[in-house]
């Protein structure tokens, strides 16, 4: 015990524990230290809540309260709320649970599970001083709590339902409403009946007539993840402490732009307890693409893991390994650097001038397409007949429309350990969603081959793209073989906005001719999309902006031109909407500004040029992911009922245009708008994905997958799939994701893939085990065939009614006859990409003396394909509303001149917390797309593509103006509505 | 929590966390709408009123509505002997004193708050809190304090003070906005110019005055 260490007595879980701490440790570090995991650390900075512990059974934010401030009094932590021999003996279930444990699971309330230990103590408190809260309380009393997955609707249920439980009533079971929507279904009766289920109701799917009933698919099962998630068991990639484990930090840089000239770290590496500072004099310069993609990764290879030149503020600099975070930080400042600081440039436009600073002057990287403009990627791509179809156009309207940087904002930061293991491997436990190709890219920089490193993926706290990326990983691992010890490397808040990834700010020019009769015959886009200060993902997200941009009207002639820019900022990447939310928005704007501006009805006018089943993509052949597509056909197409239902669920003709219905007091006016979308579901010709299933003595399965669930529920619809097919509830399946040492490759969780690729590989996998099964049994019988056999109930049926169990049948195989082991591995590749697609309806208010904007409700009407668990998808389409809001509304990462952000926190950035969210609402319409596992198709990402340009119009149905670039602040609606913003980007051939 | 209830006064102790200063029954509406919102339940927890007084961007809103009350504040005096300031006091930091207790009037007061956010539970990028003292229709004393406008919370004696005398009405409330508006210093930042900031003091000054004009008492 040094002399800043001194004991604390104070009462943990019912139990007087007595810590060493240090007087600068907070709470939140002398709780993880005593090894009390499920307390997280999100942001340090009191923004996030996910520290929150109960303290004398008040909620107080951990990271704000000094652990000695703790002395004598009583913490309670989310382990104290089960009892966990309840909960695992004999068998994993409910039992045992606190009733918002069960209703936070039963609910779909957890995704990624990071803040809900902090969502569970902050409820419970409620609950202890309020038995019966109205909805207002909750929210407000879980406001200190962000959440970025499931835009709280379901933590919402999920209290009032433990709220009935505990005051000893019997809810229902939650479940979703399903009903049958056929052509001449009438829907006032039938949405009727879903308004009168109430505010933020359960998803409603609605599914054709002729969709068969399956018992595994399409209900609403429980996460496979859920109890461990509840319990706060340490699942997580922090919550483990190794042996000698240092602590890793990463010095960056304060200049947007500078050369390096000295770099002076002795005194640093001279701090007794320091082991390892490395800059870019130790670290072979490898050249890379930091973002996780298949191979070959696409161009350019810009970024080296320590380079002596910064290109953005927050750039690499350094890194040390230290034993303690605090020396670590230390030493941190110890190092000296010499800069030659660089002009630099923010503005993608101004990049590309002549004589602009040049980001990228480094001989060494190739590839990029005029390097004196900063100009990395030049895209062309055209489909159509030029001449002829413009020569059709009675109109031609053009405009041009900006989106801004969001950033992912996961609450869990980025988080890697590394360390040898017995055999002298290098292990990577990582917080990443590509653990594969994670393997594959650190490999090089590393200098190690590939067989010589595991890369592991606990659970994920949220990643949204982000975690689509090589971050920490590189670094970790040289640190590691630097020290031959454990580093474990977190990212502080701050780094996760100037160092890690975020959304690429776009620059969009959409062109359209149309002709008297509606019709759109041509639409041409020009995008600058600023890939800030390296390339990774630069290419890809701005041609599938392109292409999703211009096929959603797929006109008879599209033409997408496009520069990605470098500017001196920090890099996005990766992120849930991924180029095609941004282009939705230019080109949803311009078709609803168009149809205002020729007095068109705005659905008419879309739904006579949206894309239609059997037509073809025109340019998907020539708009791949970063090198040539695959011709698409469009096999389901339930965008018409989507809209259909959208239209009654929100009464839309009522409201629309109605002056009565917008006017306000005291310069409020209500508005309501629409968007339609589509999106992807993988990526054609180039997503892979593997998937193993193994049968045990006892009937159950194992699940192997590389498919890496970062809170979208993706282990349990794969679950779901395999106990689908092999006649089993989708608790008989065990489901490890992932580790690239026991788990089949898979590409990760990213394109909207998981379901479509991941699924059809599990279900193929099931298929051949199945078939497995059926030989053994007819083994089993003295039946010379298995044909005609079915799975169903535990067990395998013969066509005359005979049957053995699937445990006789493991026990069999295993053990007695023929043994062998029923395992089977299955690969799956998809040529084809089919949209999931979707209508968003928003109506909000506007100040019209502020510019304030209050988004009032939120529908979607999604066309997902088969719906595997109503339950986690519809809280994909919540949660993903969630961001889109945020992106429309208010995120917004801001730079000052310097390069410097200005709001790197999660308060001052702004994401939508639990009391201030609209209402939202999701409904499926299911479709049967012939391509995928069981008729599904995506939906992670296509909620993020449509709120913008529905806010737009809602809008300028409150106002009659336009917005045309985002976030939608008070001051720049403001600005707008002071301008008399008049439309001046239309004239008439 | 220590408090005392007077006819027209509530003492609290500074030692007090916000959320009991919420809880308790004797809260006047216009405090406990400046508790919810920005600040969370965990942070009225953590957060005593001293820490509010001594840091008044801790919650501004809450700073902003006793401004505009006309809180005072025990200090402790030179010769250690309690004396009673004026909340303005401590918040422009005039005393260095540690805070002992608040002192909230409670009598029949006016009050509104009108505030401009980018979403509904954020940190106002302007917010105006008025009280208004009315005696047979005519103003006694009116009180603004602005948030958003100037570096930290504060209130606006003079715009305010060309209400008192005379009735409370469009007209005159529109002439105190303008004064405020043309008061005001603020300093830009990326949630708002100080172009924007200025034209918000006025607008929401006005709203807030207009809550209280047809308020009932």
């Amino acid at each position: 015990m040094n002399q800043n260490s001194l004991s604390i007595t104070l009462t943990i879980n019912g139990t007087e524990k007595t810590l060493t701490v240090q007087r600068s440790d907070t709470l939140l570090d002398a709780l993880r230290r005593a090894s009390y995991f499920s307390v997280k650390f999100g942001c340090g900075t009191g923004d996030c809540g996910a520290c929150t512990v109960l303290l004398d059974g008040e909620p107080v934010r951990s990271c704000q309260i000094r652990a000695t401030e703790a002395a004598g009094r009583a913490v309670t932590t989310v382990e104290a709320l089960a009892d966990k021999e309840q909960v695992f003996l004999p068998s994993p279930g409910l039992a045992g649970l606190h009733p918002l444990q069960r209703a936070f699971i039963e609910t779909g309330a957890i995704q990624c599970g990071y803040c809900t230990p902090a969502q569970l103590l902050t409820a419970k408190a409620l609950l202890d001083r309020q038995p019966n809260p109205s909805e207002a309380e909750i929210r407000e009393a879980l406001g200190g709590v962000l959440c970025r997955c499931t835009g709280y609707v379901k933590i919402v249920q999920a209290v009032q339902r433990a709220a009935a439980l505990l005051r000893g009533e019997d809810p229902a079971p939650f479940a979703p409403i399903e009903a049958t929507l056929a052509p001449d279904t009438p829907l006032a009766e039938l949405l009727g009946e879903y308004s009168r289920v109430g505010a933020d109701g359960a998803p409603l799917i609605l599914s054709p007539p002729e969709m068969e009933h399956l018992n595994v698919v399409g209900q609403g099962e429980p996460k496979v993840d859920g109890v461990k998630l509840a319990l706060g068991q340490p699942a997580f990639t922090d919550d483990i402490q190794m042996e000698g484990m240092l602590y890793g930090a990463l010095l960056t840089s304060p200049h947007a732009h500078a050369r390096i000239k000295q770099i002076d770290a002795s005194q640093a590496r001279a701090l007794p307890g320091v082991h390892a500072v490395l800059t870019h004099r130790d670290i072979p310069r490898v050249k890379y693409a930091s973002g996780g993609q298949s191979y070959p990764q696409p161009p350019p290879f810009d970024q080296v893991c320590l380079d002596d030149t910064v290109r953005h503020v927050g750039d690499r600099v350094a890194v040390v390994a230290a034993e303690t975070p605090a020396l670590a930080q230390q030493a941190l400042r110890l190092i000296e650097v010499e800069y030659e600081v660089l002009p630099h440039v923010l503005d993608p436009q101004a990049a590309m001038q002549d004589g602009a600073p040049i980001v990228h002057d480094e001989p060494d990287t190739e590839g990029i397409y005029d390097r004196q403009r900063n100009i990395v990627h030049h895209i062309e791509a055209e489909g159509g007949d030029r001449e002829a179809q413009w020569a059709k156009a009675d109109y031609t309207f053009e405009q041009e429309y900006r989106t801004s940087q969001q950033q992912q904002a996961h609450i869990e930061p980025h988080v890697c350990i590394t360390y040898w293991d017995e055999d002298g491997r290098l292990v990577v436990r990582t917080s990443t969603q590509v653990p594969f190709h994670i393997r594959r890219m650190l490999a090089p920089l590393i200098g190690l081959p590939v067989k010589q490193i595991r890369v592991v993926k606990p659970r994920i706290g949220g990643g949204f793209g982000n975690k689509q990326e090589m971050i920490l990983e590189d670094l970790c691992a040289h640190l590691t073989i630097a020290t031959g010890r454990p580093v474990r490397m977190e990212y502080t808040r701050a780094q996760e906005f100037t160092s890690s990834r975020s959304r690429h700010p776009q620059i969009m020019r959409y062109k359209i001719g149309v002709t008297a009769e509606m019709e759109v015959v041509a639409t041409e886009l020009y995008l600058i999309g600023d890939t800030c200060a390296y390339g990774t993902h630069g290419l890809t997200v701005q041609m599938v902006g392109g292409q999703k941009g211009l096929t959603l009207y797929n006109a008879p002639y599209s033409k997408f031109v496009c520069d990605v820019v470098y500017t001196n900022k920090p890099t996005p990447g990766a992120f849930r909407g991924y180029g095609s939310m941004q282009c939705h928005f230019g080109i949803e704007m311009l078709m609803s500004e168009i149809a205002d501006r020729m007095g068109w009805d705005v659905i008419e006018f879309k739904r006579r040029n949206w894309i239609k089943q059997g037509e073809e993509l025109l340019l998907a052949k020539a708009l791949g992911e970063g090198r040539e597509g695959f011709q698409q056909i469009i096999r389901s197409n339930g965008l018409e009922d989507c809209v259909r239902v959208g239209l009654e669920a929100t009464d839309w003709y009522h409201k629309r245009g109605n002056e009565t219905w917008r006017q306000g007091e005291n310069g409020m006016r209500r508005g309501i708008g629409m968007s339609v979308m589509l999106h992807g579901s993988g990526i054609a010709g180039l997503d892979m994905a593997a998937a193993t299933i193994k049968m045990n003595d006892d009937g159950s399965f194992n699940l192997l997958v590389g498919a890496t669930d970062l809170g979208t529920g993706s282990d349990t619809i794969l679950a779901q799939i395999a106990a689908e097919v092999l006649g089993i509830p989708a608790t008989d399946l065990v489901v490890y994701s992932s580790d690239t040492d026991f788990t089949p490759f898979d590409k990760g969780a990213y394109a909207s893939s998981t379901t479509y690729i991941s699924g059809e590989a599990v279900r193929k996998a099931a298929l051949k085990v199945a078939a497995q099964i059926k030989d053994h049994a007819a083994t089993m019988l003295g039946s010379d065939t298995s044909e005609d056999m079915t799975l169903r109930d535990r067990q395998v049926f013969t066509p005359d009614g005979s049957s053995l169990t699937l445990e006789q049948v493991a026990l069999s195989s295993l053990h007695q006859q023929d043994q062998h082991q029923i395992i089977a591995s299955a690969s799956h590749i998809s040529y084809e990409c089919p949209p999931p697609f979707g209508a968003q309806f928003v109506e909000l208010a506007v100040d019209t003396e502020t510019g304030q904007v209050t988004v009032e409700r939120v529908l979607m009407v999604a066309d997902a394909g088969r719906v595997i668990n109503p339950i986690t998808a519809s809280g994909q389409v919540e949660g993903g509303l969630q961001q889109a809001i945020g992106f429309a509304h208010c995120e917004e990462m801001v730079y000052d001149e310097s390069g410097r952000l200005v709001n790197p926190r999660l308060g001052p950035y702004r994401v939508y917390r639990c009391h201030e969210m609209p209402h939202l609402e999701a409904i499926f319409v299911q479709t049967e797309e012939p391509t995928g596992p069981f008729g599904a198709k995506s939906i992670s990402e296509l909620p993020l593509d449509g709120i913008a340009p529905a806010m737009a119009d809602a809008i300028h149905d409150a106002t009659g103006v336009w917005i045309r670039e985002v976030p939608f602040t008070p001051e720049r609606v403001w600005r707008a509505l002071r301008s008399a913003d008049t439309y001046s980007g239309v004239w008439q051939i | 929590m220590n408090d005392k209830q007077t006819a027209e006064t509530w003492s609290i102790d500074t030692d007090t966390p916000l959320q009991a200063v919420l809880d308790s029954p004797d809260c006047p509406p216009l405090l406990h709408h400046s508790l919810i919102g920005p600040l969370s339940w965990q942070a009225r927890n953590e957060t005593s009123l001293r820490t509010t007084l001594k840091s008044p961007r801790v919650a501004p809103q809450w700073i902003a509505a006793l401004l505009a009350l006309g809180a005072a504040v025990t200090i402790e005096g030179e010769d250690g002997q309690p004396v009673q300031v004026t909340l303005e006091e401590v918040v422009q930091r005039r005393t260095r004193s540690q805070a002992m207790a608040l002192h909230i009037p409670t009598k029949g007061l006016r009050w509104g708050e009108a505030r401009v956010v980018r979403t509904p539970a954020d940190e106002p990028i302007v917010a105006a809190t008025a009280v208004v003292e009315m005696k047979n229709d005519i103003v006694q004393q009116a009180r603004v304090a602005l948030t958003g406008a100037g570096s930290e919370p504060a209130r606006l004696a003079e715009p305010a003070a060309l209400l008192a005398g005379g009735p409370l009405n469009a007209d005159r409330i529109q002439a105190v906005a303008a004064a405020v508006e043309a008061a005001v210093e603020p300093t830009g930042d990326f949630m708002g110019s100080a172009e924007y900031r200025r034209a918000m003091a006025g607008v929401l000054t006005r709203r807030a005055l207009e809550q209280c004009q047809s308020q009932e008492i």
